[in-house]
């Protein structure tokens, strides 16, 4: 019920703010489109493709599956914690509990493979979380929908520098359920309609690492 | 037969990742199947779409122009409203943007875009927002499931980036249309599955007027949990 009351508030808001990221990634799109026919591939599509990947380039595989190891438990820790608050019911609580469950999977999966590689896992930090997180469905619905595209941006801006294609497949549907979740976020928020961007965006590393360093992130 | 045998997206495979000659090896096999596969079965559309990443991103473009006509015909025919309307209309804005931008691509890298294949689609496609929204549940997957399978092999860089960048995109489509069916929490999977190039020649067929020369296992014969849902509930 606290759920529906939430969605209710920010729906105005949301929906004005995704109108107007829509409309500015639309001029973006079209701006790079435009510059196409002189500026030739990178231009073409800026939007769609970037250079992100470049700064993962040189890490190796078992460093990006390190970091993105700490990014799920970060994850994992987060929804398990809204999970437990008992802020949640219905629709919402379902809907966060699969996140946690597949952000967990992420993780196990990601410590499995980094096992096979003879690499170790790295320990995981106490993560802190700004205060109030816990305490109402729109302060956490909040965090989680800057969690959701800073993981999205990571793998999406690995990917292409990722070794093995293996793992790059690999990588690439654990993306593709980081996606997911954002949308089931945006959901919870109200936004109408959720599936907001014509394009999602990559992340430099270091713009990952800037975001999680507060939660206790530092490698 | 299977034109592509890159296999991924399990926890499993994910997990017991093989070795870089097993790759190769599957890799040369696909080559192989691929090759036969294009003239053999694959519907016109996609027979002349080069080969490579050049093909790999004429694949998508076919996919992308198929969604992209079937979400413009579903708007037009009027039977939308509400939340249905504006989540649809984004979908045909987004499947348009894909489109243009992977026609870019091409064409920035010197190869000639497939052109927009003549669809045809199921009567009573476009008669309710439910066989709309069913019909689009059905597509979104297999958009995904067809980057998913086609993106690892990808040589260039950039175009892997581009790929990203759409197929996460997909992903939001699939969640998004199936809450307008009141089921959006069966799509939040840990690990969304990659489909062959035969397994979504096979799937899109119908559309492309191949239904009756596929000569495919098609997707998976066992209903899904969601697609039990929707067949009991719409």
């Amino acid at each position: 019920m606290s759920e529906v009351e939430s969605r209710a508030g920010s729906v105005g808001t949301d929906r004005e703010i995704s109108r107007r990221k829509f409309l500015k990634t639309a001029a973006m799109v079209g701006a790079a489109f435009s510059a196409a026919g002189i500026g030739g591939f990178d231009v073409a599509v800026r939007q769609a493709h970037a250079q992100e990947y470049k700064s993962y380039e040189g890490l190796g595989d078992v460093k990006i599956l390190s970091f993105a190891y700490l990014l799920e438990e970060l994850e994992g820790t987060f929804y398990d914690q809204g999970v437990k608050a008992g802020i949640f019911g219905g629709t919402a609580l379902t809907f966060i509990t699969d996140i946690r469950d597949n952000e967990m999977a992420h993780a196990q999966a990601l410590a499995s493979t980094l096992r096979k590689l003879g690499a170790s896992v790295p320990t995981t930090p106490s993560f802190t979380f700004p205060s109030g997180t816990f305490g109402s469905t729109s302060a956490f619905l909040k965090l989680a929908a800057t969690f959701e595209p800073t993981g999205i941006g990571a793998y999406q801006g690995a990917a292409p520098a990722l070794q093995s294609k293996d793992i790059l497949a690999a990588a690439l549907s654990i993306h593709s359920a980081e996606c997911r979740h954002w949308n089931a976020i945006k959901i919870l928020q109200g936004v109408m309609p959720p599936n907001n961007v014509a394009f999602e965006k990559p992340l430099a590393l270091q713009t990952v690492q800037g975001r999680v360093k507060q939660f206790g992130i530092t490698g | 037969m299977d034109d592509q045998q890159i296999n991924v997206a399990g926890t499993e495979e994910f997990t017991r990742p093989r070795s870089r000659r097993d790759f190769l090896k599957s890799m040369a096999v696909a080559g192989a199947g691929a090759a036969v596969a294009s003239t053999a079965f694959a519907p016109k559309a996609f027979a002349q779409s080069g080969s490579g990443d050049v093909a790999i991103a004429n694949f998508a473009l076919t996919l992308e122009y198929l969604e992209a006509t079937f979400y413009t015909k579903a708007v037009d025919a009027g039977v939308l409203s509400g939340d249905a309307l504006k989540v649809v209309t984004a979908l045909r804005d987004h499947e348009n943007a894909h489109v243009q931008a992977i026609t870019k691509l091409l064409k920035s890298v010197g190869a000639t875009p497939v052109k927009k294949p003549q669809f045809t689609f199921p009567s009573g496609a476009f008669s309710s927002q439910s066989s709309v929204l069913k019909l689009a549940a059905t597509f979104e997957p297999v958009g995904v499931g067809a980057y998913l399978g086609q993106a690892p092999m990808i040589q260039s860089k950039d175009i892997l980036a581009a790929a990203g960048s759409i197929v996460g995109v997909e992903d939001e489509h699939v969640v998004a249309v199936n809450n307008l069916l009141g089921d959006a929490a069966s799509t939040l999977e840990a690990f969304p599955k990659a489909l062959t190039k035969q397994q979504v020649l096979a799937a899109v067929a119908p559309f492309l007027g191949m239904a009756s020369t596929m000569e495919t296992g098609g997707m998976s014969p066992e209903a899904s949990p969601r697609e039990k849902f929707r067949d009991a509930h719409l």
